[in-house]
């Protein structure tokens, strides 16, 4: 027999992720009432900023995280894993050169960074994680490791 | 009668028909066009459609990834949905040569100004 450990969903869980639980609520009622969340906030870029959705598959030997962000470059896009928790960050800023006739125009400088943090299933191969990029979905495979055998401990008599 | 035809030939395509969602968009406007940008991750060329037909300018996109056997769904976000982005042209737009651009999952349509609203100098004779 085998026991399961209890996980729910090693995703979502807000109490112990960085994010924080205010995040998570914020990005909940965007999800549910989008509408809403984009009259709070003005400017175009401005109302895509910081949210982008995750899905998390688990396969027989990896989990496998996509997310969708549109629109990166591949150098624009970090990943990293520290105590568990991976963090995907997409930071870019684009120039955009006013034209040329107008040369009081300035030159125009779009920023856009978005970041997100998952709180990783235990018993991952960190080494061996890979990411790829593609139509504007990054998806982060990350291979399990074997399961931790149960170790024997031999008790010395003295 | 007009929400009629618009709505069946949706329906009897034979792909599973699944529900469209407008994607984020903005549109900007510089001396020679309109410039419409939109988001749309996990498109991909072959999965884009974008056509003129008579006064409407219609995207359409599907997200292409389905998730291959053996993958179990432990939690989901991203939508299971396609993106449709239908919009009025005027007179203003030069319908024959719009162009579009998708890199990354994000859409650029070109839609040039028609001649007749750029702004032009009429000189005065004699």
């Amino acid at each position: 027999m085998k026991l399961i450990r209890y996980h729910n969903s090693p995703l979502y869980n807000p109490a112990s992720s960085y994010t924080g639980l205010r995040d998570e609520m914020d990005r909940l009622f965007d999800v549910a009432f989008p509408a809403l969340s984009s009259l709070q906030r003005d400017g175009f870029f401005g109302d895509w900023q910081g949210e982008f959705p995750i899905d998390l598959y688990q396969e027989k030997d990896a989990f496998i995280v996509r997310a969708e962000l549109p629109g990166f470059r591949k150098e624009d896009l970090s990943l990293e894993v520290a105590d568990g928790i991976l963090t995907v960050t997409g930071h870019q800023k684009t120039e955009t050169k006013a034209d040329k006739k107008d040369k009081k125009a300035d030159v125009a400088t779009q920023e856009r960074r978005v970041s997100r943090s998952i709180t990783l299933p235990e018993h991952l191969k960190l080494d061996k994680i890979e990411a790829a990029y593609e139509n504007g979905v990054l998806t982060v495979t990350l291979p399990k490791s074997e399961e931790v055998k149960p170790r024997q401990i031999a008790i010395d008599v003295k | 009668m007009n929400l009629l035809t618009k709505t069946t030939p949706e329906a009897s395509t034979p792909t599973a028909p699944r529900r469209a969602v407008r994607p984020w968009y903005e549109v900007r406007e510089t001396e020679e066009a309109f410039i419409l940008t939109a988001f749309l991750p996990g498109v991909d060329r072959s999965s884009l459609e974008t056509s003129v037909d008579g006064e409407n300018l219609t995207v359409f996109g599907r997200r292409v990834f389905t998730p291959p056997e053996g993958w179990t769904p432990v939690y989901r976000e991203i939508p299971q949905a396609d993106y449709r982005l239908v919009f009025e042209l005027d007179n203003r737009i030069n319908r024959e040569a719009v162009k579009a651009e998708l890199t990354q999952g994000v859409l650029t349509l070109t839609l040039p100004k028609a001649e007749a609203v750029k702004p032009r100098r009429i000189e005065i004779k004699g």
